[in-house]
């Protein structure tokens, strides 16, 4: 605690309909330092970013800066206050020059007129500042990450802000663009700018960061010196304490023969994953966000293309091999967007459930035959417990829990021996979020094999035979049955995590 | 443990509310065009006004079934028109030259079926935009017409082929009972077979659709080649109605009202959303507008500004319908 905090945003809430995204969360952070804000997926690090930059009113709590308190109602206010963000998805207008992107909320004019030279030149400034020699007449579209990147960075430092935000830098650089971007940091604290650092690599933070901010389900549960913490303790803070959940069903001891077989699959962020999933058996991918647990489940369905490596599947009682898209036609696929990815929202809760079983419904002429799709209707709803006012109620007018059981009832009416599960309890009550478990544990039961994500350990301790550790796009362990929540928290925090190479 | 409370995520009133608006807007559209014949052009209830309604109402619902699917899917085909003018002409000049007429007007089928089906593959297979697509398929074809029949009209049907086409069966011309053979077959496509659940699934969500194994580009491809069958259609009783094939028989207008009879008749621009028998009663109601404003005495390019300006007001309604969804 060598100075007092240059901003202060404290007893920060937000509500919104049904969901909390704050309840009085807090953060500080000093000129010259970089403080980490981590936190699992949904612990409120976006809400809490976009209430420093305007773009989201708190309910309640305040902001001061250099103790003088802030009302930031509009991203311009924000900006006023010598706020600059620098996203992780960079915003950037691909068609037009670096210059150009530099000054894209402001260009530098003379009677009217771009004022192109002038404009060419501060960012040449701008961008030597970061060490960067960058054409300023390029074109954003022909840059790679690391120098689009350095654009973005340069357009922050345009209006020589006082608090930075980064949101993720790291994710798309290679090793050396990370150093340089390090480098950028440190000349930034030298510069006096206080830093705010949002990553999901907990790694990086013990080599830039001076604290670290830990928040949970909206609230702030940690602020703590970089040097008297550990990664272990700061993964145990992300995830927090256990709740009391016995598991919902035995590890399963003896899982029935191999049913798929993944061979030194790559492609995108995917690298060398080896993976085998037998029938009767629950295997959790288990990985913080940004490890790769979700482009693996599109990659064996063929949402994502791959690059290289083998899938086999047990057909006839032997491993044969088949392609990700024929994969993708005996699996049942639950992904992690329920609204974007999963439901036809405005359709009836029958058409939901029997959109992939249609073919299977027919009578003559290729005609869905609506008893038999009402029968199957109603036998998932009766089957899953649904709670609908008839299976002709919209679906978009369900609870997340009785949508999510629509769109595994979907699937279970296919009957696959293969169930890929992206996240299926997100969003969801804690009722609802149990009866989602004891599901995916039944379904092992009836003898399917289940690969199940999810971004809390707890549930996976509930259902799981068996866990394949990710980080960065690879499998870096495997854990039993018996694993325990430290086992699986020290498999996260010691994965190693090497640079991707360009 | 987040204790969030469930709620129903779901849809405001407004969607509902907006459904009626539109219903509401079209009735009333529909009662005051009425009114306003009874009034000042009684004419247009005279029996042979009113089969000329129909018939006319025939070509551009037949082509308003097509785009149906297409539009459904979150698609538009432009080149609708274009591409049954090309059909018409491909057939009339096989008939001119002493061909079978039958075997003429599968010609005129067959030839728009695979302009949709190309259409259909640039826009599912190769990813392409559909808008962007077949207004250049538009071009094309039309170029194509154009070029083979230096701009002249293709006559030279045999008798036959207008006996059959222009019959009337129990007072009703051939033209209306294909329309309403088009209505049921592709209306119960589009409403009871997995093709036309695929279709709505694109149009609602086409990455679900994707993830819940629905074949997207096989359905996609395929909603393109029935506009082109539907085109083809109309080729045929089209030609055989004005005596002659043209270049000039599916103008730029055209494309217009097919649009504008989807529209107004309940599918959405967004996709998703609407009924063929509603793209059929559009239809009815845009030619019917044009038939009035007609015996009203009302210019032709007043008649295109109000035209215009019914389909900004239900494209707006259909905006707004969105929003609130």
């Amino acid at each position: 605690m060598t100075q007092a905090a240059y901003l202060r945003m404290e007893g920060l809430s937000k509500a919104y309909p049904g969901v909390v995204a704050l309840r009085g969360a807090r953060l500080e952070a000093r000129r010259g330092e970089a403080v980490a804000l981590m936190g699992a997926n949904g612990a409120g690090k976006s809400t809490l970013m976009n209430v420093l930059g305007g773009v989201t009113l708190p309910d309640e709590g305040s902001v001061t800066i250099d103790g003088a308190a802030v009302h930031l109602r509009s991203p311009r206010e924000a900006l006023a206050h010598g706020i600059a963000f620098v996203h992780q998805e960079l915003a950037m207008l691909p068609s037009m020059t670096v210059a150009e992107n530099v000054f894209a909320d402001g260009f530098p004019t003379r009677f009217g007129v771009v004022d192109s030279a002038r404009m060419h030149r501060e960012a040449t400034t701008l961008l030597a500042r970061l060490g960067c020699n960058l054409p300023t007449g390029r074109l954003v579209e022909t840059l790679g990450p690391g120098d689009r990147q350095m654009v973005e960075i340069a357009r922050a430092l345009r209006r020589a802000p006082r608090i930075m935000i980064f949101d993720e830098p790291t994710s798309s650089l290679t090793s050396r663009e990370k150093a340089r971007l390090f480098d950028i940091v440190q000349g930034l604290k030298r510069d006096n700018v206080a830093i705010i650092y949002i990553t999901h690599f907990v790694d990086e933070i013990f080599e830039i960061c001076e604290r670290v901010t830990v928040m949970r389900n909206g609230a702030t549960v940690a602020d703590r010196a970089i040097a008297q913490t550990s990664p272990a303790d700061v993964v145990h803070l992300m995830l927090g304490e256990a709740d009391s959940a016995e598991r919902l069903a035995d590890a399963s001891t003896g899982p029935g023969p191999v049913v798929l077989d993944v061979a030194n699959l790559s492609g995108g962020l995917l690298r060398d994953i080896n993976l085998t999933v037998s029938a009767g058996e629950v295997v959790g991918l288990w990985g913080l966000l940004g490890s790769g647990r979700t482009e693996l489940v599109r990659a064996l369905i063929g949402l994502d293309p791959i690059e290289s490596g083998t899938l086999r599947w047990r057909a006839d009682s032997e491993l044969q091999p088949i392609t990700p898209a024929n994969l993708h036609r005996i699996a049942g696929v639950v992904t992690e967007d329920r609204r974007g990815e999963g439901l036809l929202l405005p359709l009836t809760t029958r058409a939901n459930l029997s959109l992939t079983s249609l073919r299977s419904l027919l009578y003559a002429f290729g005609v869905i035959d609506r008893g038999k799709e009402e029968r199957l209707a109603t036998d998932m709803i009766g089957q899953m417990h649904i709670k609908v006012s008839g299976s002709g109620q919209t679906v978009g007018t369900l609870s997340g829990g009785n949508q999510q059981k629509v769109v595994v009832g979907r699937w279970l009416a296919t009957n696959p021996r293969l169930f890929l599960l992206d996240e299926p309890t997100r969003g969801l009550d804690v009722g609802a979020k149990t009866e989602i478990l004891k599901l995916t544990a039944a379904l092992a039961h009836a003898g399917a094999a289940v690969l199940v994500i999810s971004s809390e350990p707890e549930e996976l301790l509930r259902i799981c035979d068996r866990y394949l550790v990710m980080s960065r796009g690879r499998i870096t362990a495997q854990l039993p049955g018996t694993a325990n929540r430290t086992d699986l928290l020290a498999a996260v925090a010691a994965a190693p995590t090497p640079s991707r190479a360009a | 443990m987040a204790v969030s409370v469930e709620h129903p995520a779901g849809r405001r009133p407004g969607l509902l509310g907006a459904i009626d608006a539109k219903q509401a807007v079209t009735a009333v559209l529909f009662a005051a065009i009425l009114i306003l014949l009874a009034l000042f052009a009684p004419s247009f209830f005279r029996r042979n006004n009113l089969i000329n309604v129909l018939v006319q109402t025939s070509s551009l619902g037949l082509m308003a079934i097509g785009m149906a699917p297409v539009m459904i899917a979150g698609g538009i085909d432009l080149s609708i028109p274009a591409n049954m003018a090309l059909g018409a002409v491909f057939g009339a000049l096989f008939i001119e030259a002493g061909g079978n007429p039958v075997v003429g007007s599968l010609i005129m089928v067959a030839a728009a079926t695979l302009v949709g089906l190309l259409n259909g593959v640039a826009v599912a297979v190769l990813g392409m935009i559909p808008f962007v697509v077949t207004l250049a398929t538009m071009t094309v074809t039309t170029g194509a017409a154009v070029w083979m029949t230096h701009s002249v009209s293709v006559a030279g049907f045999p008798d036959s082929f207008f006996d059959v086409l222009l019959a009337r069966v129990a007072g009703v011309p051939v033209a209306v009972y294909v329309l309403l053979a088009a209505l049921a077959a592709v209306g119960l496509a589009m409403s009871a077979t997995p093709f036309g659940r695929y279709l709505y699934a694109i149009g609602i969500n086409a990455r679900a659709a994707r993830v819940a194994r629905v074949p997207v580009r096989a359905a996609t491809c395929a909603s393109y080649a029935v506009a082109g069958l539907l085109a083809g259609l109309t080729a045929v009783l089209l030609s055989a109605r004005l005596g002659s094939a043209s270049a000039n028989m599916g103008n730029d207008g055209v494309v217009l009202d097919v649009v504008s009879a989807c529209v107004v008749g309940g599918i959405s621009i967004y996709g998703g959303a609407g009924r063929v028998t509603g793209a059929v009663l559009g239809a009815l109601l845009i030619t019917v507008l044009s038939n009035s404003l007609n015996l009203l005495g009302i210019s032709y390019y007043l008649n295109l500004m109000i035209k215009g300006v019914v389909i900004i007001g239900f494209v707006a309604l259909d905006g707004l319908k969105r929003r609130t969804a």
